[in-house]
């Protein structure tokens, strides 16, 4: 029962760093250019997909999978903001950003079944049993563990902790959030402000894929892989709307409870998830580590 | 002695030109189309009920929801339980379909009294989170919902002894439930109720101080948004006869917002026009099926580049710069003559 347990909480906690990338990269992206992304499970799911290619098809060395993976995700990115957000700057409607965002999720859902069919691919496990050829399973204290998950709960850690230094600590981070403050006085004071925009949309797709290449061995890649981006929502709202500290452990929470609600009602998992949502949201709605301030939609 | 003159009943050419059109367009559908391209039509209507709920919600009321989905569902599933007899009752149909709407009124009501608590991007996230939970168990739940399998043998409606025989028929019953549900929506515009909608959305707290109850005004809303979401469900089981969970996933209540907003989010007939071109753009472009979505996401994008306000936005914005043009004409004009008459 207890080993049991501990199983479930390494599960938890690793879709939980998974969800808090993508949180994250929603918080940034509402604190950069004030849009709720809807597309964002999608990019997840891209990268998943391009890793798959570098990986499998074109069977890249790891050396050079970093860096190639890395660059098209920040390609990616970039080819995301000139399409659903440079055009749209100047709306005066600020719902018509949010709804191509849907639009730009149909687009990448429908080319990743265009060019990676129908058929639900499988990613090969980054440390592999040589007997099995899948996932090594780590013994600790009589305890089973799948490496594939405390590979994920690593990288998304060092992720994660070097996002938060970037934006809390570095001066680049801090333009990027002057930008985000007041996109006209950053301009005034010399900050380039498509620079700083450009380069947070990199860094979210960025962030959002290396979460999805994470994740791509414990489930199939397909299109359903998108909809995780929907627990990630659930997390920011708990952690506390607009706040990167709130979304990560907001995200963590939906994920640990995702794994224990498999004890008890495990058809009901989805269900437990979001009825604890929406009791957060009822009794504290500025979510558990949120300010209380207006709000901005 | 009093005045007695009547109101004059005032028809703009507008209305009429709509009413014409809309006659046109149901008499003649189901005399050229038959078939499959009949039940796109059909299903088109119903979604644009739905798209017709969201206006409500996020037109006139300004609060963006995506719970218009898990509605249609409750009315569906509430008709698909009483009548097909799986319950070990069966009702009649037709008051199942009338008591579907106010079944999900009530229910959206006690939602609304809990969720509308909260303002702005949090009733959001919370609608979303209704899908989840109301998708959750609307495809697990097998005793009230069916399950996976969902409900079968959902009876035809009888509606005072007409049965429509075939999807051609069901278009009129249809089109008659829109044009009732349209009715009802341009009524409401008009109604204390509605101007109370507009001036929350605008402004929650000038509303506030003109004495409007914010909260109730949005749950009223909340609940007539529900009740032609229910109607919308209940007519949709009938006319599929089965229902089942994966027509109320997040997704599809992402298409119905997609609807509203591309004919114009606080406009009745661009409501429905929006449906009836996302419904039917996947008939009538048949010969890109393959790529059938892809076009399908570019077209919202370019469609909020180019017109974020929705099809009736730009005919509304045409129209209006039209009347400048002509306003500015005529004060030319008549500066001219005053002119002219200053020389005389």
């Amino acid at each position: 029962m207890l080993n049991n347990l501990i199983g479930l909480t390494v599960n938890g906690l690793a879709m939980g760093v998974v969800y808090a990338l993508i949180a994250m990269g929603l918080i940034l992206l509402v604190r950069a250019v004030g849009v709720m992304n809807f597309a964002q499970g999608d990019l997840f799911m891209l990268g998943a997909y391009l890793s798959f290619t570098f990986i499998v098809n074109i069977k890249l060395p790891y050396w050079l999978f970093v860096p190639a993976s890395l660059i098209s995700f920040a390609i990616v990115g970039l080819i995301f903001m000139a399409v659903t957000y440079w055009p749209l700057r100047e709306a005066s409607y600020p719902q018509a950003v949010i709804i191509a965002t849907m639009g730009a999720g149909y687009v990448i859902k429908e080319l990743a079944y265009k060019i990676w069919g129908p058929v639900a691919l499988s990613m090969p496990a980054l440390v592999i049993n040589p007997e099995t050829g899948t996932t090594k399973v780590l013994e600790i204290f009589g305890i089973k563990l799948q490496w594939q998950y405390v590979m994920i709960i690593a990288v998304c850690a060092v992720l994660i902790v070097l996002v938060f230094m970037l934006f809390e600590k570095l001066y680049a981070g801090r333009m990027m959030q002057a930008t985000a403050q007041d996109k006209y006085a950053a301009e005034l004071i010399g900050i380039p402000s498509v620079v700083t925009i450009a380069a947070t949309y990199m860094l979210v797709t960025m962030v959002v894929s290396i979460g999805g290449y994470m994740v791509a061995p414990v489930f199939f890649i397909s299109a359903t892989l998108s909809s995780l981006q929907l627990r990630a929502f659930a997390g920011v709202v708990i952690g506390g709307f607009g706040n990167l500290k709130g979304a990560i452990i907001g995200s963590l929470i939906v994920g640990l409870i995702e794994a224990y609600a498999t004890l008890q009602w495990s058809s009901y998992k989805d269900a437990v998830v979001f009825i604890v949502l929406i009791i957060v949201l009822i009794f504290r709605p500025q979510g558990l580590f949120g300010e209380k301030i207006a709000d901005k939609a | 002695m009093k005045n007695f003159t009547i109101k004059k009943l005032k028809i703009r050419p507008a209305t009429i030109i709509v009413f014409v059109v809309a006659m046109a367009f149901i008499l003649l559908m189901p005399q050229v189309n038959s078939g499959y391209k009949m039940l796109c039509l059909n299903l088109t209507l119903i979604y644009a009920m739905v798209a017709l709920s969201i206006s409500i919600m996020l037109g006139m009321g300004g609060q963006m929801t995506f719970a218009g989905v898990t509605m249609m569902g409750v009315g569906g599933y509430f008709t698909a339980n009483m009548t097909s007899g799986r319950l070990g009752f069966a009702i009649p149909t037709l008051p199942a379909l009338l008591l579907a709407p106010l079944f999900t009124a009530l229910v959206a009501l006690a939602l609304g009294l809990v969720l509308l608590r909260l303002r702005g991007t949090y009733f959001t996230f919370a609608t979303i989170g209704l899908v989840q939970v109301a998708w959750s168990f609307y495809s697990m739940n097998k005793p009230a919902f069916g399950g996976y399998d969902g409900i079968s043998g959902v009876p035809k409606l009888d509606l005072f002894g007409f049965v429509p025989a075939d999807y051609n028929q069901w278009f009129y019953i249809l089109a008659g439930g829109l044009v009732i549900v349209a009715l009802i929506i341009e009524r409401i515009r008009k109604t204390q109720f509605g101007r109370s909608l507009a001036a929350v959305r605008d402004n929650e707290t000038a509303a506030l101080t003109l004495g409007i109850n914010v909260y109730i005004t949005k749950v009223y809303a909340f609940a007539v948004a529900g009740a032609i979401c229910g109607f919308a469900g209940a007519l949709y089981a009938m006319m599929n006869r089965y229902i089942s969970a994966d027509t109320f996933t997040f997704d599809v209540g992402v298409r119905y917002i997609i609807m509203a907003m591309l004919g114009g989010v606080n406009n009745t007939i661009g409501c429905i026009l929006g449906a009836v071109l996302i419904g039917m753009l996947p008939e009538w472009l048949r010969v890109l099926q393959g790529y059938m979505q892809f076009i399908y996401g570019i077209g919202i994008i370019l469609l909020m580049i180019f017109m974020p306000m929705g099809l009736s936005g730009v005919f509304l914005t045409a129209l209006k710069r039209y009347r400048k043009k002509k306003k500015i004409k005529l004060e030319h004009r008549a500066s001219q003559t005053a002119a002219e008459k200053g020389e005389a």
